[in-house]
């Protein structure tokens, strides 16, 4: 059996000012009694108002969970609580509040989220939120171990494969097998936009490496200090610029170009003169516009390895019509896969898609939704601490020292993050019976769909929807 | 009806606050003349003789905004108008969409009462998540009933198979669902047996082995038979009358349970014939079970064991559920049992509550769609959990095809459950509900909670009884797969 794949999580604290979700109040009626003390199991109150024992200390609203103990058991009913005004305001629409307090927890644990109760949200929702993954009740014996994790393979394959083999008379092998590169988890780097600091530059990529897994990083900010890792970086260039870069094209495994209408019709070329210089794979990385699904299915004609369509980062498509009138991440990949489907060339290529994944569950849901991969940049910043406002315009705040943290620690943050991840795309893979997250790939028969079952379920009852639910 | 044996107490909170809906504020204004605590009837105000001020507002005791139009409302009535009301931001920090800060407060208000909140500022029949059961309305017909309320009857009979095991029969189409010794305090499963033996019903074991102290109710205990098979012995499969097999549940399809090793204290261990302070996994799937006929085999041993018992099975929501549901009526099981993602009182990961499986919704009604398109309906007991909140979503979990229902956050929401969901962490539930901690599952006992949750099935049963007598139906069997009664709200007018 190979060597299984394993991320290796640490507990890793960053003591940044996070936020909190809740507030909690001691009221001028306190009669410092302490009863709070002592029916608070999580420490969230204590005796020592400035220094003084009499009194009780400003409740620390970092530990409650919201029990209500306190607030129930004081005598004097003095304690009062409220949502965090900081916490509400934080992320907007897409980015809600509550995923940030996870994401944090993850990139500080490693750990899968887990609660008790039940599940508290909302029936369904926009994108993502409107479809649920398949489980199988009954299973063969192809699973074993306590999660039957053992035998389940993340890794994905990229690149260009053959629609079918040729041979001659002879039985010979005619087909010139095309050079493909297995990463062993379905997610890259993306590079972020913002100014980053050294450290996390550096951090990113080093966790890339450690991963086993790439960054796309803009060529010119390849420097001398993360060229050690030159082989999980994935320089993106213009394609009028692979002569300027051919000493870069020479010593990475893969190379990104912008999409623009030239590279359509020069593409065969394109990819033989980066070959030529070194034996690459070009990831064609392409805006999800309205019309991408058409752009995508010409440029596998042609002859493309590897697309990666990026939509904005709530996962919308990239155009200027309002809100409504964009398509968000499931239906833009749905629409790209089913294009290449339909002109029978989907295994051909390989798709990565971006923008708006912010969650693990987003990962086995684009997948299905017909992604062979995904790449993720706002949830790196966000492990390191980063908030992100969406109104009025999007904005990423950085904690405050960030810079001056140990590259270690900032590199074990996205590490384990990304191990969170990992467990819960297992998770999700077990529950489905499915081992190789290769086959997760369009396999929406695995999928349940909002919009389909509730018209098989509801429409049946009574008649046409009148209003959009989401 | 409900049987004899349930007596209806008052049974109020074990805080000393509740967690108030409105914010009564008193401003300088005020002369401490002591207006208000004279003309409040529910003791919002109080004014100490000989204290020189009146003391601070107790706010959960108010009845909100719809008080203005009594003689009495403290704000109208303050000679200084020092007084003014306004919702509590701290409403806002309890609940969620499923269970709303509404939903949860009526349920205290049940478990304390035995009967629906007369206020009429909860809304406690539908939630907030904005689809299934929420949205969902039973459309009552128009013009005054005409059943008498004490001829309606809520029971449903267990065993369809006519296959010559017990005829169980229960007094209300609602049990327990199963929480194992180690999830929850001992109080708390015992409380749920009494419970259940007062109201003829059920409470299930769950998968943890089987207390000595449930003895008493032996004939009210559902035994489960889980992957784990922690604490299942053959003689613990003989002194019940159901017997259930969980494949998966709700709340984690697929993905087994799992015990952290802080709350396998002594007792759990020795239930479980474990070691103390290991974490239990209880596998997915069953390594015994890898076919329908797999199954069969299994359900038989069962009933070879016990050949009174009759056998549930529990399974969660994929896409054919359908399929295993007939699966298991020709595998002989009595009671098919389906699980939505939407309970669920234990710790399990949040991305698999939230979207492994099909909500409990649409389930029901393909289940009990196929079973009836198979001609096995008749023969088979659907119940339905995972997502049963109010006694709204039990009507409309029948109306959709269900028999019955099991429910489980709902009792541990009568036994003051916030819904905080750290019942998984440390010490476990700080509210003594779910924790085998020494110190904390002290915190209530048996006579409080077993009176709260017979209260709690008394309300849903009363409010069961009017719907019923809405529909003119004398009994709840006659409600089962009427999905003519119910309305969506996003549809326009049925068929």
């Amino acid at each position: 059996m190979p060597k299984k794949y394993h991320i290796h999580s640490k507990v890793t604290p960053l003591n940044l000012d996070y936020v909190f979700k809740f507030k909690i109040e001691r009221g001028e009626n306190c009669i410092n009694c302490g009863k709070c003390t002592k029916v608070c199991i999580y420490e969230a109150h204590k005796r020592g108002k400035d220094g003084d024992t009499r009194k009780m200390a400003d409740p620390n609203t970092v530990v409650c969970k919201n029990c209500f103990r306190c607030i129930q058991e004081c005598p004097r009913g003095a304690l009062e609580k409220s949502l965090d005004k900081d916490f509400l305001n934080i992320g907007g629409g897409y980015w809600k509040p509550d995923m940030f307090i996870t994401l944090w927890k993850q990139a500080e644990d490693g750990k899968v989220p887990v609660t008790g109760a039940g599940y508290r949200g909302p029936f369904t929702g926009p994108g993502f939120d409107s479809m649920w993954t398949d489980m199988s009740e009954i299973v063969r014996p192809t699973r074993d171990g306590i999660h039957g994790r053992e035998y389940i393979s993340t890794s994905v394959e990229l690149g260009r494969k053959l629609n079918h083999l040729t041979f001659d008379e002879k039985g010979k092998l005619l087909s010139k097998i095309h050079d493909t590169i297995d990463i062993p988890i379905p997610i890259i780097f993306d590079f972020p936009k913002e100014n980053l600091s050294p450290n996390v530059k550096v951090a990113l990529v080093r966790a890339a490496a450690e991963l086993n897994t790439c960054i796309v990083l803009s060529a010119d900010d390849i420097k001398a200090d993360i060229k050690k890792y030159i082989k999980n970086i994935i320089p993106l260039i213009s394609h009028k610029e692979i002569d300027k870069h051919q000493g870069l094209i020479k010593s990475v495994r893969f190379v990104a170009l912008d999409y623009d209408e030239e590279i359509l019709s020069t593409l065969p070329a394109l990819q033989d003169k980066i070959k030529k210089i070194n034996n690459v794979l070009t990831i064609i990385r392409i805006p999800a516009t309205k019309s991408v699904e058409a752009i995508v299915s010409k440029l596998a004609q042609s002859g493309a390895e590897i697309i990666h369509v990026v939509a904005d980062y709530r996962g919308q498509e990239n155009n200027d019509s309002a809100d409504q009138n964009r398509r968000l991440a499931k239906d833009i990949i749905r629409a790209v896969h089913l294009k290449l489907v339909e002109d029978r060339i989907r295994d051909e290529v390989t798709i990565i898609f971006s923008g708006g994944i912010a969650m693990a569950e987003h990962v086995p849901k684009a997948m299905l939704c017909g992604a062979d991969l995904i790449a993720i940049d706002l949830p790196l910043l966000i492990a390191l601490g980063a908030r992100l406002y969406e109104e009025p315009e999007k904005i990423i705040v950085f904690p405050e020292g960030l810079e001056k943290i140990a590259v270690r620690t900032v590199m074990q943050r996205i590490i384990n993050l990304m191990g969170a991840w990992h467990s819960q795309l297992l998770e999700v893979m077990g529950a489905m019976g499915i081992r190789e997250a290769r086959r997760l790939r369009g396999e929406t028969g695995r999928a349940i769909f909002f919009e389909e079952i509730d018209n098989d379920t509801f429409g049946k009852l009574f008649k046409k929807r009148e209003t959009a639910n989401i | 009806m409900k049987p004899s044996t349930v007596k209806i107490k008052k049974m109020p909170s074990r805080f000393k606050h509740q967690v108030p809906k409105y914010k009564i504020t008193r401003s300088d204004a005020c002369i401490n003349c002591g207006t208000c605590a004279k003309s409040c009837p529910y003791g919002v105000h109080e004014r100490v003789e000989g204290h020189n001020r009146t003391k601070a507002p107790i706010n959960y005791k108010c009845i909100g905004f719809e008080c203005k139009n009594n003689d009495f409302y403290c704000i109208a009535k303050c000679p200084r108008k020092a007084l003014s009301i306004s919702l509590n931001p701290m409403y806002e920090t309890l609940g969620d969409y499923r269970w709303t800060a509404d939903i949860i407060t009526a349920t205290w208000i049940m478990a304390e009462t035995g009967y629906p909140p007369e206020r009429k500022d909860l809304e406690y029949n539908t939630g907030n998540s904005g689809g299934g059961f929420d949205k969902l309305r039973l459309k009552f017909p128009a013009g005054q009933p005409k059943i008498n309320k004490l001829e309606i009857s809520t029971e449903i009979p267990l065993n369809r198979r006519n296959d010559g095991r017990a005829n169980v029969i229960i007094s209300t189409p609602v049990y327990g669902g199963g929480m194992s010794f180690g999830s929850v305090s001992l109080p708390t499963m015992i409380s749920k047996a009494r419970n259940a033996s007062l109201w003829n019903t059920f409470t299930c074991t769950g998968e943890g082995g089987y207390p000595e102290l449930l003895q008493p109710y032996n004939d009210h205990v559902i035994t489960q038979v889980a992957t784990g098979l922690f604490g299942v012995r053959e003689e613990t499969i003989q002194r019940v009358k159901i017997v259930e097999f969980k494949y998966a549940q709700g709340a984690k399809p697929g993905l087994g349970g799992h015990l952290l090793g802080e709350k396998n204290t002594e007792s759990v261990a020795r239930m479980r014939e474990a070691v103390q302070g290991t974490s239990l996994f209880s596998p997915f799937p069953f390594h015994s079970v890898y076919s329908i006929e797999d199954h069969k085999k299994h359900i038989d041993w069962i009933k070879e064991i016990n050949p009174n018992a009759l056998v549930s099975v529990k399974v969660s929501t994929p896409n054919d559920v359908d399929m295993v549901a007939v699966g298991s009526y020709y595998a002989g099981a009595h009671i098919i049992h389906i699980d939505g993602g939407y309970g669920g009182t234990g710790a399990a990961p949040d991305i698999a509550k939230k979207n492994i499986a099909m909500p409990i919704e649409y389930a029901i009604m393909k289940v009990h769609n196929f079973l009836k398109e198979e001609g096995a309906r008749d023969a088979i007991t659907l119940i339905a959990s995972g997502g049963i909140r109010t006694a709204h979503d039990l009507a409309k979990a029948i109306c959709l095809g269900a028999d019955g229902a099991v429910i489980g956050t709902a009792e541990l929401v009568s036994l003051e459950c916030v819904r905080c969901g750290n019942c998984e962490s440390g010490r476990g539930c700080a509210r003594g509900i779910a924790s085998t901690d020494s110190e904390l599952s002290d915190l209530f006992n048996e006579e409080w909670a077993t009176q709260r949750l017979v209260n709690m099935y008394h309300a849903w049963n009363v409010q069961l009884i009017e719907i019923l007598q809405k529909f003119g139906m004398k009994s709840v069997r006659e409600l089962v797969g009427r999905t003519d009664l119910l309305e969506h709200i996003d549809y326009s007018k049925p068929h």
